[in-house]
């Protein structure tokens, strides 16, 4: 479903990302972690067709997105770090132009937008602007926008960011049944905790290169720490020793 | 504090300057040299008025400074607009606002710095402006170095206090209507009253001045050039300055140029005394949005009517919902409304009294209303593209061309544009009464310029987008609106250059001095032709591929 092969990005002389090669198959959950300033924003970027690569590619369903964006970006839904959404549209609104967008039927909207409105509990704010949303309401209307157009691949930067507890779980559950129906997920956090219960496998980037990619068992025992948890073996893999010495001066 | 907030500025300045490519520093002189040939063409046309003015034997010197009074009034008063438009912006949604409100800093302090911002953006383009007309002044007039460093000296205090009547206002109208929906409607009003002064302006005929048949007695005229033009106000005082100034009066020119310093700093310290007690009302408010129930249809769009069940529907219907409901926009429609108004009381007021001379005019209102359809198409065109501001990742992460987006800023544009231009040609040509060849040809002329005007606007956006600015005011004054508004001017001046030739066939047709040449007719054609292609394609296609490639 998505295909990076010897993906790159310079920003002049600074290499923001370094020969990424992966494979996210159907049904499946990754995981992409790794340090503040990793590359991991600038691959979604790429990925999802806002930055263009400097090498490589990027299919997406058997599209390039090089040389067929439209149809490689149809299949796919972006939720990015930062929902900004245009502030002089109602919920109601923003929801039907990306339906719109994505070529969804009218019919099908007028039963869906209402419905995803209510999962995620924004029917009572469906009237209002956008520019009276918080972030966590701006957040779950962006996730209602991209289940609305039922996409094949789902790209998602730090996706929990802003979510109450509820809605946290709510949108857990519903990636998890998104993958068993078939879609594959690439999901970037910093919540360690949601790619241990999540994702079937893991990848760690550090300065634009990616350094693990493995499930949480085999990510255990390449970092020779079976026992432990994801955030002992991501702390090994960035440099968790610096951790400790910085503690010091608290 | 507000030392350290400074010193960020220039740090972030210093940052911009020191990273930039080799490639940068030679796009960014180019266009500095661009900019300065504008301005030595502004200087050159101003000299030329003002050589005009002074020989008028007599009262030529009374002519030059009653126009520098004039001009500065004007520029004070297009300052004060400005700074309407900028201030609510600067002041209550810049992003760094958060920060700054959280930081532990005064409100005065926070204030002076977002003020002296707005100031800035409210009037640096407006200030350049006054530039090449004051050497034009010293070469016309034979004044010194000294002259210009007292015009230097004079002009701070006098752009800040006309910025102060916007920043003021805004002040006291988010202090006051807090609500939002109060406070739009307070906003609309305000825009409303300042088109009706505008009118009232413009109404109260400042062309007496090169007219002075229209005053009825010679004593009238002479009175009206020896008033003071609007007494009470900075333009006034630093027009003054400036007289005294070239007249060598050092002493006077320094007390009025300390009383400009002086009102302004008064002014400056009583907005921020006044901003220590209603500046964080004002902007609480302004984070709270309008909360104002809207239910949604579930039935086609309006404009899938007509461009069917489309992409491009949806984003005419996104860009038309969203204009609409965005009440800055209010305020520039009612402007645009006073404009057309006052351009065509203007067409009426001229002295043209034979049918040649209005035919002749009817013709070159192809070049000035050109200029009107330019300045719109820098407000509402070109920053259409970058008002996508930080939502532009839901139209770039769509199934949607780049090339669509822009056909659809196109369309939202091309309407109104061209609904204005056939208007402002319609009415000149009936007011005119224009010869029906030079009708035709004005109108048709207009239109296009309407249509290329918008083009330009969308495929210029796309070419310099600036998607992180918080005020429209950034996209305006920005390279990109400099380079636009260049080759708009540019391409008016061109269609006026190559339909020139089958309008001077048909007046000297109409004179008996001469016949119509078809193939001079056609060469003509074919020019305005190629000019049109490449005022429609080239930018368009430049800008197309900068947005695709955009990061």
């Amino acid at each position: 479903m998505i295909r990076l092969e010897g993906l790159s990005k310079s920003f002049g002389q600074y290499r923001a990302v370094s020969d990424l090669n992966l494979e996210v198959k159907p049904g499946e959950i990754f995981g992409f972690l790794g340090p503040n300033g990793a590359g991991k924003t600038t691959t979604v970027k790429m990925i999802t067709g806002l930055l263009r690569p400097t090498a490589g590619t990027v299919v997406i369903d058997g599209r390039s997105m090089a040389s067929d964006p439209i149809a490689a970006k149809k299949a796919m839904g972006l939720v990015p770090d930062e929902p900004f959404v245009y502030p002089k549209l109602t919920g109601s609104e923003y929801l039907r132009f990306i339906g719109e967008l994505y070529g969804v039927p009218l019919s099908d909207m007028s039963s869906r937008i209402p419905d995803l409105l209510e999962m995620f509990e924004l029917s009572p704010w469906a009237g209002e602007l956008l520019e009276s949303y918080s972030h966590g309401m701006r957040q779950k209307l962006v996730l209602a926008g991209i289940l609305l157009h039922e996409p094949k691949v789902l790209v998602l930067d730090e996706p929990m960011v802003g979510l109450d507890p509820k809605s946290g779980r709510l949108v857990k559950d519903i990636f998890i049944r998104l993958a068993r129906r078939g879609t594959a997920i690439f999901m970037c956090t910093h919540v360690l905790e949601i790619a241990e219960k999540l994702c079937d496998r893991i990848g760690i980037m550090i300065g634009g290169r990616m350094v693990a990619c493995a499930t949480l068992p085999e990510l255990h025992s390449q970092a020779g720490q079976g026992g432990d948890d994801l955030e002992s073996i991501f702390l090994s893999l960035t440099g968790g020793a610096e951790y400790a010495a910085l503690l010091r001066y608290l | 504090m507000w030392g350290l907030l400074l010193r960020r500025r220039a740090r972030t300045l210093v940052n911009t300057l020191s990273r930039w490519t080799a490639y940068e520093w030679g796009r960014n002189a180019a266009f500095a040299a661009a900019g300065a040939a504008l301005l030595y063409g502004l200087h050159y046309g101003f000299f030329r008025l003002l050589f005009y003015l002074g020989g008028v034997e007599l009262i030529g010197k009374l002519l030059i400074w009653k126009l520098t009074a004039m001009l500065l009034l004007m520029t004070f008063s297009m300052v004060v607009v400005s700074s309407l438009l900028t201030a609510l912006t600067t002041l209550y949604y810049s992003y760094d606002l958060k920060f700054l409100f959280k930081a532990p800093l005064t409100l005065r302090v926070i204030f002076l710095d977002k003020s002296l911002e707005s100031v800035v953006f409210a009037s640096w383009m407006i200030g350049l402006i006054l530039i090449p007309y004051v050497i034009a002044l010293m070469r016309v007039e034979h004044l010194s170095a000294g002259f210009f460093a007292a015009f230097l000296a004079a002009l701070p205090p006098f752009l800040l206090l006309a910025s102060s009547f916007g920043i003021g206002f805004t002040l006291l109208l988010l202090y006051l209507f807090p609500s939002s929906r109060t406070r739009d409607v307070v906003w609309v009003i305000s825009s409303l009253s300042l088109t009706v002064v505008y009118g009232l302006v413009r109404f109260s005929q400042p062309e007496k001045l090169v007219r002075p048949d229209a005053l009825k007695v010679v004593a009238e005229y002479l009175g009206f050039l020896q008033a003071p033009t609007a007494p009470y106000l900075p333009s006034w005082w630093f027009s003054q300055a400036l007289h005294l100034a070239a007249q060598g009066e050092w002493g006077a020119w320094g007390a009025r140029t300390a009383a400009l310093w002086t009102c302004a700093a008064l002014v400056y310290a009583a907005l921020t005394m006044l901003a220590g007690k209603v500046y964080f009302v004002g902007y609480s408010g302004a984070q709270e949005g309008a909360l104002r129930r809207r239910t949604h249809a579930f039935r086609p769009l309006p404009e899938q009517r007509i461009l069917g069940a489309r992409p491009s529907a949806a984003l005419l219907w996104k860009e038309r919902t969203t204009f609409f409901r965005d009440v800055k926009h209010w305020s520039q429609i009612l402007l645009i409304i006073g404009l057309v108004f006052v351009y065509l009381f203007s067409i009426r007021r001229l002295p043209l009294d034979s049918a040649h001379l209005r035919s002749l005019v009817s013709f070159l209102n192809v070049g000035t209303a050109g200029f009107v359809l330019a300045a719109l198409g820098l407000r509402f065109t070109f920053p259409a593209i970058s008002l996508e501001g930080k939502s532009w990742w839901v139209l770039r992460s769509a199934p949607v061309d780049v090339a669509e987006i822009m056909r659809d800023k196109f369309l939202f544009s091309a309407l109104p544009m061209t609904a204005i231009a056939g208007l402002l040609g319609v009415m000149t040509n009936w007011i005119l009464d224009a010869d029906r060849f030079t009708a035709w040809l004005s109108l048709g002329a207009l239109l296009v310029v309407g249509l290329a005007i918008c083009s330009m606007g969308v495929g210029f956006g796309a070419l310099f987008p600036r998607f992180t600015v918080e005020n429209i005011h950034q996209i305006e004054s920005s390279v990109g609106g400099f380079v636009y508004m260049s080759a708009c001017l540019f391409y008016v001046g061109a269609t006026i250059a190559v339909l020139a030739a089958p309008m001077q066939m048909h007046f000297m047709r109409m004179f008996g001095s001469g016949v119509w040449d078809d193939r001079v007719a056609a060469a003509s054609a074919a020019s305005w032709l190629v000019l049109n292609v490449v005022a429609f394609i080239l930018p368009w296609r430049l800008g197309r591929r900068a947005l695709e490639r955009h990061e």
